[in-house]
């Protein structure tokens, strides 16, 4: 609907432009792309509403899309801001490997894409890949996690959806730390494809099978708020339950005491930043700074959580 | 970082012999034998710490490393210009300023039962805690990586090979640590590392690549 509604307006603005170049609006600095997954997670909302509040202080237009996460879909919305005429696409893409194509057929036909959270695998299509350092987020988020059990214990793990590079690059990152200490045993590990509702259920038959289970770690926040409610329906408050996001319903949880921490992407300071390289790109065509950058992830505790808001950490 | 040398290699190599048939044998090159993408990056992070990390890395410690007081008084004056004269920034927003340093202290605490088995040391002579030295085998951090302006996140495939590397410094130098068995509080140690630093007022976790014990 969003879509619809400014492509009209978009298309609307090209016509009216066209028969009237001399038109006020017509001297706006065009329209950016800004192509999310889905905004039912608050992660993806706070980008595009990041990336948009930026453009729109710089002086363009916005066009907002998501893909759901389907590299076909991503796609056609790339067909669609390449047929209007956009200046420049932000992107959190759907596919480190998928989505080099998209981007390339963007930049063939003179459109600069700036990647934000994801990275993809090919360097030299997109302008800037300012990335999510989720590997070093998902060590800070263990380290945590092995503090709190005390270095032993059974856990288990909720991974992310699988077509996600980030899920496995969280998985991993969590592996990194843990399997390091021999006491801390891996008894479950299953996919709940970063879902609320799923991760209640397979936390529900995760502890039903290892009643034993001391902590689970969740490659999200809306996982870790599945396992929350399961483990609270069950009476396992005493498990031990950390996420990955930095969202504020587990912000919330924190601070009464029940999930036990989570690492913030800085999600909407990243979108700014990338629509600033673009703003510096078409003006001057260049960022000067270098294709890909990392960005760092923070961990949230009970030491630091009310400082947080809508995937930003106040000073 | 070496792929796009051997493809153009092979590639000048097919584009001059084309009678000729590639074999893979076992005695190719080192980076030619790291199969590409994420199943070659043990391969290729081996290689990489073979070539750089008594070559370049520790001789570039051993070089820079400050004493810890001059370290404190530079950063007193400023992290960034700090950092600037003296230390390394990782990639990114948001990055830590990484440095070498070298000491000498007493130890107030230890805790050698963690896997991540850490000395708290006081190196001005107050009886208090002014910096923690990580001992292993748990090496909590990427400031080896970090401290080194070689180290570039850009060369690398994606986070993963280049948190890899970070993981294959930190194993290598826990690796090489002597602790000694018995407590260690009261005992003057001294040492050489790496400690990174995102605010001024951070607390020092230093990475040890030479300890010694005073006996």
């Amino acid at each position: 609907m969003n879509l619809n509604r400014r492509l009209f307006v978009g298309s609307l603005a090209a016509a009216v432009s066209g028969i009237l170049p001399t038109l006020s609006f017509a001297q706006g600095k065009g329209t950016i792309a800004i192509i999310t997954p889905s905004h039912d997670n608050p992660f993806f909302k706070a980008e595009a509403d990041g990336a948009a509040a930026k453009a729109t202080e710089l002086g363009y237009e916005v066009m907002v899309l998501v893909h759901d996460d389907d590299a076909n879909k991503q796609n056609e919305l790339f067909d669609s801001a390449i047929a209007a005429g956009v200046k420049a696409i932000i992107l959190d893409n759907a596919g480190a490997d998928a989505s080099v194509a998209a981007v390339q057929k963007a930049k063939d036909a003179g459109i600069p894409s700036f990647l934000i959270d994801r990275e993809i695998t090919a360097t030299g299509v997109a302008v800037s890949q300012i990335v999510s350092n989720n590997y070093q987020g998902a060590q800070l988020g263990a380290e945590e996690f092995v503090k709190l059990m005390g270095e032993a214990g059974d856990y288990a793990e909720l991974i992310g959806k699988e077509s996600d590079t980030n899920a496995g690059i969280r998985s991993k990152g969590y592996h990194d730390v843990i399997d390091q200490y021999p006491d801390l045993k891996i008894v479950a590990s299953q996919t709940a494809n970063w879902s609320q509702t799923e991760a209640y259920t397979v936390m529900e038959s995760m502890l039903q099978a290892n009643p034993s289970i001391k902590g689970v770690i969740s490659g999200n926040d809306t996982m870790a708020m599945g396992a929350w409610a399961a483990l609270e329906a069950a009476g396992r408050t005493d498990v031990i339950v950390v996420g990955f996001d930095g969202s504020n319903d587990v912000r919330d949880s924190i601070i009464k005491g029940g999930i036990k921490a989570t690492v913030l992407q800085p999600a909407y300071a990243q979108a700014q930043m990338a629509v600033s390289q673009a703003d510096t790109f078409l003006a001057s065509g260049a960022t000067g700074v270098e294709e890909k950058q990392l960005m760092d992830c923070v961990l949230i505790n009970a030491d630091n959580a009310s400082k947080l808001e809508t995937f930003a950490l106040s000073a | 970082m070496h792929r796009p040398l051997s493809v153009t290699l092979c590639l000048l190599v097919a584009l001059a012999l084309p009678g000729c048939k590639i074999v893979k044998t076992d005695t190719e090159g080192e980076n030619a034998a790291a199969a590409a993408g994420e199943a070659g990056d043990d391969a290729r992070i081996a290689a990489l710490l073979d070539k750089t990390y008594d070559a370049e890395l520790l001789p570039l410690i051993a070089t820079n490393a400050m004493p810890v007081a001059d370290l404190r008084t530079a950063i007193a004056g400023g992290l960034e210009a700090a950092g600037a004269a003296h230390g390394n920034k990782g990639s990114g927003e948001g990055a830590a300023w990484n440095f070498a340093v070298k000491g000498e202290g007493k130890v107030v605490e230890a805790n050698l039962t963690s896997r991540a088995r850490k000395a708290m040391l006081d190196t001005d002579g107050d009886g208090k805690t002014d910096l923690t030295l990580q001992l292993g085998p748990v090496i909590k951090g990427s400031s080896l990586r970090d401290v080194a302006p070689f180290y570039r996140f850009g060369d690398f495939r994606d986070q993963i090979e280049f948190a890899k590397l970070a993981r294959a410094l930190n194993d290598q130098a826990s690796a090489a640590l002597v602790v000694p068995e018995g407590e260690l509080a009261g005992k003057t140690i001294s040492f050489s590392g790496t400690v990174d630093l995102k605010a001024a007022g951070d607390a020092w976790l230093v990475t040890v690549v030479t300890l010694a014990v005073a006996p």
